[in-house]
């Protein structure tokens, strides 16, 4: 009497199984980094677009400095540590979901 | 004097903790190995400082200075590299044990013709991203002790070489993160400094971008070397050479060689190939100009973004993590190294401005960095805080150098013969004769490429690198069906548009200005170019015999599940 086939049996047999297994965990990878792509993408692709259309900003000044000048100095680089982090934490997310498919927990 | 004597600190420190590195690691192997037990900070600061190169250190307060805020682009771009590289690539290619580009692209898609060609475009980008480094050697020796602008890029450049070749510099974890917190405290205490002493500036129009550079209240001397053309954004009438001139605004006139005086409040002239600017013209990042149009910065930040994973001393670094996740937890940390970095050129470019106009005369705005602290401080503290950035602008190009001619030896050493096992002390050889051989044709061309800002060519390296690895990388990692044939085809097309591209923007100087912008940085086309290029090929040409699921899960299944390939068996293969 054989044991019954687990997941983790199908992926290292490389069994038309596991390729679905496989392909399942590489969408989801894949689909939350696009996500992310899009939103970091649509926050740093939006801000020379922004500064092109609003010329009047140049006139707006903080501590006696142009705005467009200070608003691509400093915000944006802890707004990208924010989206790295984030990103991570999703990414070791799903990691701990296929292990959990592969070894379940007894 | 005391410059001098930090530069041959900083340089004595990184051969010394280089050779004394080495004692501790035979090869490669052990090396990594070694090195695994790396935590993600030591990580993210030895990345970020082999990543500081003088690009970073020198050219975007060199770049801000000469074309206006339009630069402030670059550090955008650079870091957000790091992001790009966490979302698509970090932890697949720590799992996948490839230490190269040219090692995954020949595991990857099972090809070793593959591993040819990437060896072949490894040289081409670390060739273009070792000139700047060479460039800025020449101008911080020459500012700093007064040689001529050879003398400082043979001298670094057979230093480098030499290190190398001896063994110095192998990818020594603890040396480039020490090279990281040095260049940052080097560029920050200044800077800070600098800001704070603001206040007493009577002159801070100018510094953003309100008026044109003017000679300070007493007037401003410069001495040129030899005749130069300049132009007059205003009218004025300066002595030249012990004659007086008088020039009409707007106009150009022939400088001879020689002291020029210019009295207090003359708009300072500008040397060819730079505009004069003031206003909304210099301080607005994105404007109609065609060297700030939205099409350019597009482009620089899309070569920027996707470039950086291409980059040949990069990835070899992220083998240092202990698996997937520490390789995650190690870029973001390296997003916010960067980040603080980047906060400071900025202030060197707008006070430049005012502090140093005359480098728009001379066409020297790279040195702005170089030239701040004794043009703010006259005296011990500018000649003691000048020490700081030459010290801290040699890390740089030492650090980031060193990396790339590891990389390029090693790539000229392996990657293009193979199944040939020598001996050791042979393999050795071969790699000190590599790490000369490639030091010379970058030496030549930094002589040359004099006139060249060092931002521009290091935005070649990263268009050149955005539009050959990042598709291979991108494709093979999240793609099953790239094939060899496609990776080939991509990777030809867009080195050979990127190329073309940019030296025929070089040499045609193209009269429309968002054309020649779109040659200087040809990104937002040869990357597109080059992703449409492997995924065609690969649909319609032969597909592969099997579905490379063996390699897709050794990049993607997580750790410890006895899946993917464990590092003892990379090990076992590369040792």
């Amino acid at each position: 009497m054989s044991a019954p086939r687990t997941p983790r049996d199908e992926l290292a047999e490389a069994t038309a199984h596991g390729g679905l297994y496989l392909r399942r965990l590489i969408r989801s990878q894949l689909g939350l980094s696009l996500l992310a792509l899009v939103a970091f993408g649509g926050f740093l692709g939006s801000l020379p677009l922004a500064l092109y259309l609003l010329p009047g900003l140049y006139d707006v000044e903080l501590f006696g400095v142009p705005l467009p000048l200070l608003l691509i100095v400093l915000p944006p680089f802890p707004v990208f540590v924010a989206f790295g982090w984030l990103y991570a934490r999703r990414a070791e997310a799903l990691e701990e979901a296929f292990r959990e498919l592969v070894e379940p927990r007894e | 004097m005391i410059a001098l004597a930090a530069i041959l600190a900083t340089t004595g420190a990184t051969i010394g903790l280089g050779v004394y590195g080495v004692r501790l690691a035979r090869t490669t192997s052990d090396l990594f190995v070694a090195s695994r037990a790396v935590t993600p900070w030591w990580n993210a600061a030895a990345i970020s400082g082999e990543y500081l190169s003088a690009a970073s250190f020198l050219g975007i307060a060199g770049l801000q200075m000469k074309l206006g805020s339009g630069a402030l682009w670059l550090p955008l771009g650079f870091t957000a590299g790091y992001l790009a590289l966490l979302l698509f690539v970090a932890a697949p290619l720590r799992r996948f044990g490839a230490y190269t580009i040219s090692d995954f692209a020949e595991a990857r898609l099972r090809a070793p013709r593959l591993r040819t060609l990437s060896a072949a475009i490894v040289l081409l980008i670390g060739g273009f991203y070792l000139v700047p480094q060479l460039k800025g050697a020449g101008l911080t020796l020459g500012e700093v002790v007064g040689a001529p602008y050879w003398v400082g890029v043979v001298a670094v450049g057979a230093v480098v070489a030499l290190n190398v070749a001896l063994g110095g510099m192998r990818g020594i974890t603890y040396v480039q993160a020490f090279q990281y917190w040095l260049k940052t405290f080097a560029i920050a205490l200044p800077a800070c400094l600098l800001l704070l002493h603001l206040g007493g500036l009577p002159e801070r129009a100018a510094m953003f971008g309100h008026d044109y550079p003017r000679a300070p209240e007493g007037g401003l001397v410069v001495s040129l070397p030899e005749p130069a053309r300049a132009t007059f954004p205003e009218a004025a009438t300066v002595r030249a050479g012990g004659a007086t001139l008088s020039v009409g605004g707007g106009a150009e006139a022939l400088l001879p060689a020689g002291r020029l005086e210019l009295p207090a409040g003359t708009a300072v002239p500008v040397a060819e190939g730079t505009d004069a600017q003031r206003g909304a013209d210099w301080a607005r990042p994105v404007s109609d100009r065609g060297d700030a149009s939205p099409l350019f910065v597009y482009s620089l930040l899309i070569a920027t973004f996707l470039g950086t994973m291409g980059l040949p001393h990069i990835l070899v670094r992220f083998y240092t993590n202990r698996d997937g996740p520490a390789a995650r937890r190690t870029t973001v940390r390296v997003l916010g190294l960067l980040g603080l970095f980047y906060a400071f050129p900025a202030v060197y470019g707008a006070l430049g401005r005012v502090l140093v106009p005359e480098l728009y005369l001379t066409g020297e705005t790279d040195t702005v960095v170089l030239r701040l602290p004794e043009a703010a401080w006259p005296g011990l503290g500018g000649e003691l805080l000048g020490a700081l950035v030459a010290a801290g602008a040699f890390a740089a190009f030492m650090s980031t150098a060193s990396g790339l001619l590891v990389s390029l030896a090693g790539t000229a050493t392996h990657d293009f013969r193979r199944g040939v096992t020598r001996a050791a002390a042979t393999r050795r050889l071969r790699f000190r004769v590599a790490a000369l051989g490639a030091m010379v044709v970058p030496a030549l061309l930094a002589l040359v490429a004099r006139e060249l800002d060092i931002s521009v060519l290091v935005g070649w390296a990263f268009a050149l690198a955005a539009s050959t690895f990042c598709p291979l990388l991108l494709l093979g990692i999240w793609w099953d069906r790239l094939t060899p044939r496609g990776a080939a085809a991509g990777l030809v097309v867009g080195a050979t548009t990127a190329t073309t591209a940019i030296f025929a923007g070089l040499l045609l100087e193209p009269s429309p200005r968002s054309l020649d912008a779109l040659m200087t940085q040809p990104a937002v086309l040869s990357v597109p170019l080059a992703f449409a290029t492997m995924a065609l090929v690969s649909t319609t040409g032969p597909q592969p015999r099997r579905a490379p699921n063996a390699e897709l899960l050794a990049l993607h299944a997580p750790e410890g599940l006895g899946l993917g390939l464990e590092d003892e068996d990379v090990d076992a293969v590369r040792a």
